[in-house]
């Protein structure tokens, strides 16, 4: 039946019982019919930011390198499976799987994630009908059991999952029932959490925004440790992902960690000493510029069909040995990165760093190191924010792209003291001012990316210049990408002048004095 | 949701067969079926190995979508559910005779399981009464079973001519050709002629064979027990082709 959904019953079954009690014991009232085993090993898919578990859907990979994909409410059911059939063992992005129901479901999940395995196991699964005299049959059951590889024959998780069929309910509560006089239980968690508890895997998403409660009334330096130690602990969490090169937003997040901790070292630079400021802000960049050639490598790489599309079509084949040197670079330069990473040198100064922050910052007290931390927010925000505005206002047709780009990076450093310091405001008004300042980001971003492109492309370019062997047709498509980059860089500059003039509008200007120059005044009133 | 009776005023011309058999291809080709089974003889029950409801209150048959869902049975099957036959069944012309708009107790029924089921099968007793009637106004699609002989060709032309005296819409009654034998001479001359005359005639026709006798034996659906035999294969091409019908 379409909306009678069938109410499955799980019983986890305790750890004693083996498989003939089980079976037994049902065998007094029912015919026991065992029409299906399967047993293999396994693996559990998901992403980085568990987003399979985040959407109550369970990935696995079975033996044969397929995947099976469930929804909460059948897991384990073999005919319920979105099945992706026919891939190779180190696919694992949804651009590396067929086009099938499953990488339709898993493709908006998924972005630019791969699924990696977080547990592997042996998976036995045996199909047991329950039926009456006549052979009709009654309940469905599923003996569902996971073992770990080293001892194949002690279940580590050992459920039974019980399918009424329509009309035979009673016989469904029957067998529930003796199993539970056995001591089987339903767990109260759902399928999915008590299958991760079982197993001892805990899900922990991952998101790089700092998601930080500062109180107000801590001190400044403190709080600044704090957001620092938050995101350092959020870089260092990427780096098995890099060193395993396992997906390429490990390394951006890694970045954009960095990022965040050289931007509150920078804009937060009054609370520590301003020697102290000097070496940081050296010692944090050197580790993000050294990934810089890696990161504009995978951008260019991840964008590579949209490139070859900005061509016409004619030019397109010749602009592949472009990305076929891009690949071979990136390889080479994920490498290096990875090996980077994984070296002593650089443990050794992620560890020293990371200590600094993770009691507190300790160094002379400074002007601005014990006041209110909410005193530094405040007067952070507003003179980025008045800072942004005064530029927008001046801004016209005519201003060169350097002064746009200043104004993005100021915006940058707006949006990240919104997520270090937003909890201090209304949470309503936060969401707002966030709103007006992701749209104009994000035009601005893309200008900015334009740009970058641009002169990356400019750069490749330069390298021909003292070369022999010239691939004639590649430096033509190559021009014509420039060309058409540049085109589009001067359109989203039109976008961002007209963006940037609603985000100084007076309603924005408004709503950013009631969100916290009143504030300010407020508290300081009080 | 569709609604298929297979109906037939002759008994022993396969209407059973049919019902079993589309109802089990419907269900496998993914539709969340119920084969409703009227004739209280319960044969296609028995098929599914469900018995016939022998307590079942009386009247619940057009009661409340409630306490019908109650009756109904899940199959063997996947997506395959069966409202069993019920002996009270023998007195269902009584029951209508004393309702309101007792030609169409049926498809109101049917109607109150529109988002359970995507197709619904009847397997109709040989009549032709109040029953039938409720079934000719509750059906999307009459498929009635021809063995290819005179006297199933006079009950073809029965029905026709109470479809033309009651002004029931006659496209919607499918005839298909049901236990033909090839080297019966008779029988080919009987299609050939029917088919010349009724143009309607299903061009699927399920050939008479032991396999599907052996339906009572196995307690299945040919489809399940010896899907690639050829008369499993007619039972599929027949579903297929009424569910070109069906998408026209």
């Amino acid at each position: 039946m379409k909306t009678s959904k069938t109410s499955h019953t799980y019983c986890l079954l305790p750890d004693n019982m083996t498989k003939k009690v089980f079976l037994d014991t049902l065998k007094e009232h029912f015919i026991v019919k065992q029409i299906g085993f399967i047993s293999e090993n396994f693996s559990i898919l998901e992403t980085f930011d568990w987003e399979v578990y985040k959407n109550n859907l369970l990935a696995i990979r079975h033996e044969d390198h397929s995947i099976s994909l469930w929804d909460e409410d059948n897991l384990f059911d073999i005919e319920r499976a979105k099945k992706i059939d026919n891939i190779a063992a180190r696919s694992k992005f949804w651009w590396d799987f067929p086009d099938c129901e499953a990488t339709h479901t898993l493709k908006p999940l998924l972005k630019l994630r791969a699924l990696h395995p977080i547990y592997s196991g042996v998976l036995k699964i045996e199909q047991i009908n329950l039926q009456n005299n006549e052979g009709k049959i009654l309940v469905f059951c599923q003996l569902m059991s996971i073992c770990n590889p080293e001892h194949p024959r002690t279940p580590i998780m050992h459920q039974i999952k019980f399918t009424p069929v329509t009309g035979y309910a009673h016989e469904n509560n029957q067998a529930v029932n003796l199993i539970k006089q056995l001591g089987g239980f339903e767990p109260s968690l759902t399928p999915l959490e008590s299958l991760l508890g079982a197993i001892a895997v805990v899900p922990k998403p991952y998101t790089v925004k700092p998601q930080i409660n500062i109180p107000v009334e801590i001190p400044a330096r403190q709080a600044v440790s704090k957001i620092i130690a938050t995101m350092i602990d959020k870089q260092r969490l990427t780096e098995p992902g890099i060193i395993k090169d396992i997906d390429t937003e490990f390394l951006h997040h890694y970045r954009v960690a960095i990022r965040m901790v050289r931007a509150a070292i920078a804009q937060l630079k009054e609370v520590f000493p301003s020697q102290d400021v000097i070496t940081l802000k050296q010692r944090f960049g050197d580790l993000a510029r050294e990934t810089n050639r890696l990161r504009d490598l995978d951008v260019f790489i991840l964008d590579q069909s949209r490139y070859i599309t900005l061509v016409p079509e004619a030019m397109r084949d010749d602009l592949l040995p472009l990305f076929d040197n891009f690949q071979k670079s990136r390889q080479v330069e994920a490498k290096r990165i990875s090996k980077w990473i994984a070296s002593k040198t650089y443990t050794k100064e992620i560890n020293q760093l990371e200590s600094l922050f993770v009691h507190g910052y300790s160094a002379t007290e400074t002007l601005w190191s014990e006041k209110p931390s909410i005193e530094l927010a405040t007067t952070k925000i507003t003179k980025t924010y008045k800072k942004i505005h005064k530029a927008a206002l001046k801004i016209d047709h005519e201003t060169p792209d350097a002064h746009i780009h200043k104004i993005r990076i100021d915006c940058k450093k707006l949006r990240y003291l919104l997520y270090f310091f937003g909890n201090q405001f209304d949470s309503k008004k936060i969401k707002t001012v966030s709103k007006h300042l992701k749209s104009l980001q994000d035009t601005l971003g893309i200008f900015n990316d334009l740009t970058v492109q641009g002169e990356f492309l400019t750069e490749y370019l330069d390298q021909f210049e003292h070369k022999d062997d010239i691939n004639i047709r590649l430096i033509a498509s190559l021009g014509g990408l420039i060309s058409v980059l540049y085109l589009m860089q001067k359109q989203e500059r039109k976008k961002s002048i007209k963006e940037l003039a609603i985000f100084s509008n007076k309603a924005n200007k408004k709503l950013f004095k009631e969100t916290f120059i009143n504030k300010e005044q407020g508290e300081h009133n009080e | 949701m569709k609604v298929i009776a297979s109906y037939s005023i002759k008994g022993g011309v396969g209407k059973t067969a049919a019902s079993v058999n589309l109802a089990y291809a419907s269900a496998k080709a993914g539709n969340e079926t119920l084969l409703i089974d009227l004739d209280p003889q319960g044969a296609s029950s028995f098929y599914f190995r469900i018995n016939v409801e022998k307590k079942a209150p009386k009247g619940y048959f057009f009661s409340k979508k409630n306490r019908l869902l109650k009756h109904i049975k899940g199959s063997n099957y996947k997506g395959l559910d069966i409202l069993p036959a019920n002996l009270s069944f023998r007195n269902i012309e009584i029951m209508l005779d004393s309702m309101k708009k007792s030609k169409h107790r049926l498809k109101d029924m049917l109607s109150s399981l529109k988002d359970e089921y995507d197709l619904i099968i009847l397997d109709c007793p040989p009549n032709i009464n109040l029953l039938s009637e409720n079934v000719f106004s509750a059906s999307d699609i009459i498929l009635v079973p021809v063995i290819p002989t005179t006297l199933s060709e006079r009950t073809y032309e029965q029905l026709l001519t109470f479809f033309k005296k009651n002004n029931y819409n006659k496209k919607i009654i499918h005839p298909f050709f049901s236990m033909a034998q090839s080297n019966n001479k008779l029988h080919h001359a009987t299609i050939n002629n029917l088919e010349k005359r009724y143009p309607e005639f299903l061009k699927s026709m399920i050939a008479f064979s032991v396999e599907i006798e052996r339906m009572g034996l196995h307690r299945e659906p040919v489809l399940a027990y010896a899907s690639k035999k050829s008369n499993a294969q007619a039972y599929r091409a027949l579903f297929n082709e009424i569910l070109s019908l069906i998408k026209k």
